[in-house]
């Protein structure tokens, strides 16, 4: 999501102070972070190791079931997630904006808050409703408990996965979306009804066309989001070995095969960004339309008729499934004293619970368990370290970007900073093993401390900080802070009394995404953590592997408490993400 | 004599609580320009809307030719695609992923009108608005200027009766906004269809209309041709709105046996018998400019003056506060006054006119 920054007038009339140290911290920053870790995957496949790693993925004797076979999968996946979400979140989406739709405002926020929730949790819940007993009693759902025979297919493997991907993206596609739509001039449609165009020959000929290239936008982005994600499938698909190109490289490298994981990692990007650079250039001709209709002006809905309720219910049961349905599976697991017993004895054992040798190997509840205390404050420190370091880093390559008046330099830096965007988290984490895991000269290895989750965290979240940096720098008007200045403040004061103050919303939201970036974080980190930086997302999912599955969900609510949590503080701190809800009822 | 082209009986457009139409009247005769003017919010664009068969009226009635097409009751009779008309926006409503050339074509085409017929249309109206070399363009490449004439191209394609403007030229730089109202005027011409058309600016108003109609919170306040409103006003409003500069009025109220304006005894008004105060509406070359006191002289102080046309304008403002906001003269010699320097503003014996205090004209 490369937001281009708002009007030219920047560099006017500003004091070119200090550009060039700015400059030359920010491509340091950039470079450290982004440019010389990726090279340093080049780099290793470009050795003599690396060359036969390539050979052996490509062409060997493991090529089918090391790359073929996962790609083919990862490629499906990516495909159905793509236009399901596209599918899903464009008719939310006009649903809440173009439409009488009845409850649509509740329904606008609640479809918002899937994207909050971890994909992690979203599996893990999908297992204790779909779960079957194959993997043993420890996995079963509540359906096969209750008698309902779940299909293999229903269980384990791609459409689940495929599913919970669908469950949690989706959210950004209708948010996009609708943001494109509410910007479409009513005029527009109106200009169409005159000309006698019917409903669908307005909505196929006019509204679809005008934000195709939000469609594709947000296509593109759930394409990239679904190749890349580890958690689906790792907690779906690796009980049978159903195999993505995400967990191939993870299991590669803990297999004590990097190269072979550099291999599938570099597929990976590549199938990425070449969707990503298709859906830039095919959208390049149209542009941006999404402004062209002039002011939006008061919306009149489309009424549905008797479809409206019939339509306001579907949509209900899509986001509710997707909202308060795995957080309640999730919860009523924690509780649950035995397994896939639904409605059965319920105990609070796995939360409070002392140790008793009689269940789950003497585990005790994870709030009487001292691992997990521990674990929740290190996840909360990296999780503050990582927002703070990244937003300095983003203020600093921000105000590089927006200070440089150089208009290629100062592209090529966004360019570079949105790279990121584009990698894999657990690509980010091989990354950062391969090269700040050794020492490097004379700076020791940062194998094992917290400093190389948080750098990691910096490097994968550095979009996003800078994003909100730039954005919330772009709406302060040069003119304010030259005011500032005429009337005969300093530098400094003048950063302090105007800038940050004006700019503190947008940066406060940057911080929070952030943070809840890390909290809920699996990909990343599962390469990176070690028993001593035991974070949450890592040790649900060592529970899970462990088959201690109600700890796990128990572990895995509280991150999405967290998560959504810190999400909707933002939401009410800074400018409201869905102005649309917010319009009189027209 | 044929059904008038547009006949408004009585309607009403409510939304929610706010009454944006509040009984509006209005026939408009074949091949009128009729220009809807008044302040920003005051209904003309939902009029048009109504008109365009966009939105439903809450009450009254809308023929056109004698047909009726929308009414309070039964909603939208005649939706917009029946009602042979053209609309021109103010945002221009482009649609931005079709050419110059999609852009027109597609109306035709839902209309059903053969390739042939289409192509012969096309090349008509993009040479009648000079744009046959921007056919293949998208409106995201067009100026603002190009983007009008497309937008009034494709509105006309499809020969319309009935033409509808909103605002067409607000978002035109001034020059290219004098160059288009000939342009438009010489598409009406052309076309031979009724036209109503939206504005806020009474030069627009003044110069193009055939049937003006003044529109103040949703009513009309007067209608007929632009000459006859400049001549005789019928309202407080009108007096006020239309003119360049705008009219001056002022309050008269009773006081021994005659009437005083701003403290200033004043005789020979030709309202002798009313009983309370009045208003009083004085064309800004009628007034004249004095250094000293005296006989229907009003006190202000001078506020600038404006060269037009070998006049000035004078601008003044009373002195006393009061009800005395702003008053203009137009007079031959700029006077040698600076900002706040006294000045007197001598009346005329007889106004221009006299309206009530609720705005009904007594004389
Ligand atoms: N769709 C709508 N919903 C609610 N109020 C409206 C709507 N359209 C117009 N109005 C109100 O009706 C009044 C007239 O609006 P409008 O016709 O747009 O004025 P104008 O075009 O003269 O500026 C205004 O008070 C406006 O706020
Ligand atoms: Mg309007």
């Amino acid at each position: 999501m490369v937001v281009r920054l708002g009007a030219g007038g920047f560099g006017a009339g500003r004091l070119r102070l200090s550009t060039l140290p700015l400059g030359t911290v920010a491509w340091g920053l950039v470079g450290l972070l982004v440019v010389v870790p990726l090279a340093n995957i080049a780099i290793e496949l470009a050795s003599a190791d690396g060359m036969q790693a390539i050979r052996d993925v490509f062409t060997g004797r493991i090529a089918r079931n090391m790359l073929w076979l996962p790609l083919q999968n990862t490629l499906a996946i990516g495909v159905v997630v793509a236009v399901a979400c596209v599918a899903l979140g464009g008719l939310l989406a006009w649903l809440v904006t173009m439409t009488d739709m009845p409850l649509r405002r509740t329904i606008g926020f609640l479809a918002a808050i899937p994207f909050m929730i971890p994909t992690f949790s979203a599996a893990l819940s999908w297992t204790v409703i779909f779960g079957d007993d194959r993997l043993g009693p420890a996995s079963t759902g509540f359906l096969h408990a209750l008698g309902v025979p779940v299909p293999a297919w229903l269980a384990w493997g791609g459409v689940p996965i495929a599913a919970v991907l669908i469950g949690h993206l989706y959210s950004i596609c209708y948010l996009m979306i609708a943001a494109a739509l509410v910007l479409v001039g009513r005029e527009l449609t109106d200009a169409a009804e005159i000309a006698g165009a019917s409903r669908w020959q307005t909505l196929s000929g006019i509204l679809m066309p005008v934000v195709t290239p939000t469609l594709v936008a947000a296509g593109a982005l759930c394409f990239a989001e679904a190749v890349s994600s580890f958690s689906a499938p790792a907690i779906l698909g690796l009980p049978v070995r159903f195999h993505t190109l995400a967990t191939r490289a993870y299991g590669a490298i803990e297999t004590g095969n990097p190269e072979r994981g550099y291999v599938l990692i570099a597929t990976m990007i590549i199938v990425a960004a070449a969707l990503l650079a298709v859906a830039t250039l095919a959208g390049r001709r149209r542009r941006s339309f999404a402004t062209v209709g002039g002011k939006g002006g008061r919306r009149i809905r489309m009424t549905l008729g008797p479809a409206r309720w019939p339509l306001a219910i579907a949509a209900l049961a899509v986001v509710l499934f997707t909202t308060v349905l795995p957080a309640l599976a999730l919860l009523l697991s924690s509780l649950s004293a035995q397994r896939g017993t639904v409605f059965g004895a319920l105990t609070l054992h796995y939360w409070i619970g002392a140790s008793d040798p009689a269940i789950a190997q003497g585990q005790a509840g994870i709030l009487q368990n001292p691992q997990l205390v521990r674990s929740f404050v290190v996840t909360l420190g990296i999780g503050l370290a990582t927002g703070l370091v990244a937003l300095a880093a983003g203020a600093v390559i921000g105000a590089a970007i927006h200070r440089t008046q150089r208009r290629w330099a100062a592209a090529g830096l966004r360019q570079a900073a949105f790279l990121p965007l584009l990698v894999p988290g657990i690509a980010i984490g091989a990354a950062f093993i391969g090269f700040y895991g050794a020492p490097i000269g004379p700076l020791p290895s940062l194998y094992g401390t917290p400093m190389l989750i948080v750098i990691a965290g910096v490097a994968a979240t550095l979009p996003f900080a800078v994003q909100s940096v730039t954005s919330a720098l772009s709406q302060i008007s040069p003119e304010l802070e030259e005011s500032a200045r005429v009337g005969g403040a300093g530098p400094l004061r003048t950063w302090l009394a105007v800038t940050l103050p004006l700019a503190f919303g947008k940066l406060l939201a940057g911080f929070v995404l952030v943070f809840v970036k890390m909290v809920r974080d699996l990909d990343l980190v599962i390469l990176l953590y070690t028993p001593q930086i035991p974070l949450l997302t890592v040790l649900a999912f060592r529970y899970a592997s462990d088959g201690f599955m109600q700890f796990a969900h128990a572990v895995s609510v509280v991150i999405l408490v967290l998560s959504v949590g810190a999400h909707l503080l933002a939401n009410a701190l800074g400018r409201s993400s869905q102005p649309w809800l917010k319009a009189p009822a027209g | 004599m044929t059904d008038p082209a547009i006949d408004i009986r009585n309607l009403v457009k409510r939304f929610g609580s706010t009454e944006a139409l509040a009984g509006i009247d209005l026939s408009v005769s074949r091949g009128a320009f009729c220009v809807l003017l008044g302040p920003s919010g005051c209904g003309k664009s939902t009029l048009l809307r109504l008109l365009a068969g966009l939105e439903a009226p809450s009450g009254g009635g809308i023929r056109l030719s004698g047909r009726p097409v929308a009414d309070g009751r039964a909603g939208v009779t005649v939706a917009a695609s029946g009602r042979n008309l053209g609309m021109v926006f103010q945002s221009y409503a482009l649609w931005p992923h079709k050419t110059v050339q999609g852009n027109i074509v597609w109306p035709l085409k839902i209309a059903g009108i053969p390739p042939a017929q289409r192509r012969a249309r096309v090349a008509a109206v993009t040479r009648m608005l000079g744009i046959e070399a921007l056919q293949d363009r998208f409106p995201g490449e067009l100026s603002g200027g190009q983007q009008q004439r497309v937008a009034i191209a494709r509105a006309i394609a499809p020969a319309p009766d009935l033409l509808l403007f909103d605002e067409p030229l607000s978002n035109l730089d001034a020059q290219l906004r004098v160059e288009m109202r000939s342009e438009l005027l010489r598409v009406h011409r052309e076309t031979g269809a009724t036209v109503v058309y939206v504005t806020h600016d009474q030069i627009e108003a003044l110069t193009m209309a055939t049937w003006l109609v003044v529109m103040r919170d949703g009513r009309i306040e007067q209608q007929g041709p632009p000459g006859a409103l400049i001549a005789e006003p019928a309202t407080p409003f009108v007096s006020t709105f239309l003119g360049n500069p705008p009219g001056n009025l002022l309050l008269a109220e009773p006081a021994d046996g005659g009437w005083q304006v701003n403290g200033v005894a004043c005789d020979g008004l030709p309202v002798a018998d009313h009983a309370g105060p009045v208003q009083l509406f004085y064309r800004p070359e009628r007034l004249t400019l004095h250094d000293q006191a005296g006989n229907r002289r009003i006190a202000g102080r001078f506020l600038e003056a404006l060269p037009i046309a070998g006049r000035s304008i004078v601008s003044a403002d009373g002195v006393d506060g009061g009800s005395l906001r702003r008053l203009s003269a137009i007079v031959d010699q700029p006077p040698p006054l600076a900002y706040g320097d006294p000045v007197f503003l001598e009346l005329p014996d007889h106004p221009d006119g006299v309206f009530s205090m609720t705005g009904e004209r007594l004389a």
